[in-house]
């Protein structure tokens, strides 16, 4: 996996090489694990729960999650530090409060999303693999999908990078993009870890792909396709809703933000007219 | 119980659990690891919470996995019912039952371990090994953040309903009700943020070096040696599965 470097290193900071050969391994294991259970899915779940997939599927992905946590945590600097517990509390509360509306969609990774356009890529990966870390404390059941989450946080930070939260169009189709890669991540986790998803809604959907013949990892993960894209092209809207609600003065006290010019606006030191 | 555990011991203990339940898939196991749990949760006063959490994460993955596996397995054989393409078999109900005792076993085990773990325990454990420091700090913090940050918001929604916000209605009236809880909430949990980042710089939470502590938890050297003994438990258990059903076409 030919991958960009996931911290922003400063200029004459000696970042060094181990950090960066840990988040390659980390991104590779994820990588890894994904392909070995794609080409060695059990032909026929019929014999049995796919007890050897949900270890290979649990270990590799939980290494390859705390290997990005190991690798990022410690070069992060205060001040983005601080917002990791923020993001956290916010992908839980925010969830809930979608939940309170009634709206058909459940939401979870908007701190995730909110701290890698703010803090960028590294800050995105080590916020979403800790997210799950500690809100297993509460409901083990997202301890596994640690590496999705992971990966939500990278790309919302890529995305952030690239500049495609500056035009406002731009930032549902990068959630989109991102909900398409993360959804076909995930998918393994559900079909092998737990046997299908938790929510009656989705195991509609994928009991609609098992009555036309499909094998449990292909229909969870079209049932990912078709729902992950939607739910996270909302998460990216509403991540750059707040980004561009808070004061200028916030924002671009990110390095980040001002060194990729992610938000568009000018840095609050010029003279506003 | 009057044992003392120390927090990587009960970790040690609830994760090997979860391993092995994972490797034996057997639900006999999967039911007897869950029902341990749970007279666990009884002897130490965490049952009511233990089980309410669980029951709220497990109910809606118990009726999913009927749903799915219960009316709709292609791979099954033995036929038990069928209206029009839903067909009730063997095969997939048996396949529910393990996949869901299964997933209760490893909820019940964690969720009995987080509600009694002690909190600074745990991150003075950490911090004592060579455990990134930050990582102690983004637990504690949002374990902490957590019940506050539920009181701010219902400040909030308050506040904002005294300024005549109104929840009700259709999806737009809705959406905007969010947007005027959302914002000053997430406004105020950023400013903080910056605030505790200047304290705790000036306290030297970024430089490098090691951290002591002012709690100090008890090893005894039985625990470790629990500790290892589990490791090794679990280890085999899961090269055991491995070579059991290791995939015989392998990758292509």
């Amino acid at each position: 996996m030919s991958q960009p470097a996931l911290t922003v290193t400063d200029p004459g900071q000696a970042a060094g090489r181990g950090r960066r050969l840990l988040e390659i391994a980390g991104a590779a294991s994820i990588a890894a694990t994904y392909v070995f259970l794609v080409l060695t899915q059990p032909a026929d779940i019929a014999n049995g729960p796919a007890s050897f997939s949900a270890l290979v599927a649990l270990g590799g992905f939980l290494l390859g999650a705390v290997l990005l946590i190991v690798a990022v945590l410690p070069v992060l600097p205060t001040s983005t530090l601080v917002l990791i517990p923020v993001a956290l509390v916010l992908n839980v509360v925010l969830g809930q409060l979608m939940g309170s509306t009634g709206l058909p969609f459940y939401i979870d990774a908007i701190g995730t999303v909110l701290i890698g356009v703010l803090a960028g890529p590294a800050a995105g990966a080590a916020t979403g693999a800790l997210s799950s870390i500690v809100w297993s404390f509460f409901n083990p059941t997202v301890l596994p999908f640690a590496a999705g989450a992971a990966l939500i946080g990278f790309l919302a930070g890529m995305a952030a990078r690239i500049g495609l939260f500056r035009r406002f169009y731009l930032a549902p189709v990068a959630g989109f993009i991102t909900g398409i890669l993360a959804g076909v991540v995930s998918a393994p986790i559900a079909a092998f870890v737990f046997g299908g998803t938790s929510g009656l809604g989705t195991g509609a959907i994928v009991s609609a792909f098992r009555a036309m013949g499909d094998t449990l990892l292909a229909a969870i993960t079209k049932q990912a396709l078709i729902s992950d894209p939607m739910d996270k092209g909302i998460v990216f809207t509403i991540a750059a809703l707040l980004a561009y609600a808070l004061p200028r003065r916030t924002t671009f006290q990110f390095p980040f933000v001002r060194r990729f010019r992610v938000l568009a606006g000018k840095a609050p030191s010029a003279p506003d007219a | 119980m009057t044992l003392r555990l120390h927090p990587f011991t009960a970790l040690t203990a609830a994760a090997c659990t979860a391993v092995i339940t994972t490797a034996a898939a057997s639900w006999p196991l999967s039911v007897a690891v869950g029902l341990a749990s749970a007279v666990l949760a009884v002897r130490r006063g965490v049952a009511g919470r233990v089980l309410s959490a669980a029951a709220v994460i497990l109910v809606p993955l118990f009726l999913s996995l009927l749903v799915l596996h219960g009316l709709f397995f292609p791979e099954g054989h033995t036929v038990l019912a069928a209206w029009g393409p839903a067909r009730v078999t063997a095969e997939g109900l048996r396949f529910a039952l393990e996949l869901g005792t299964r997933t209760a076993a490893c909820v019940l085990v964690f969720l009995l371990f987080s509600f009694t773990v002690s909190v600074p325990d745990l991150v003075s454990a950490l911090s004592a090994r060579r455990i990134p420091p930050q990582f102690g700090f983004v637990l504690a913090s949002t374990l902490t953040l957590l019940p506050a940050v539920a009181g701010r918001l219902e400040r909030i929604r308050q506040a904002q309903e005294t300024r005549g916000m109104v929840i009700r209605g259709g999806l737009w009236s809705r959406a905007g009700a969010l947007r005027l809880q959302m914002i000053p909430l997430v406004l105020a949990l950023m400013d903080d943020a910056g605030s505790r980042a200047q304290a705790l710089e000036a306290r030297g939470f970024g430089s490098p070096g090691p951290r002591t502590s002012y709690r100090d938890v008890a090893d005894p050297p039985a625990q470790r040696l629990f500790r290892a003994a589990a490791f090794v438990l679990a280890a085999a258990a899961v090269a055991a599965r491995l070579v059991v059903s290791w995939p015989a076409g392998g990758p292509s």
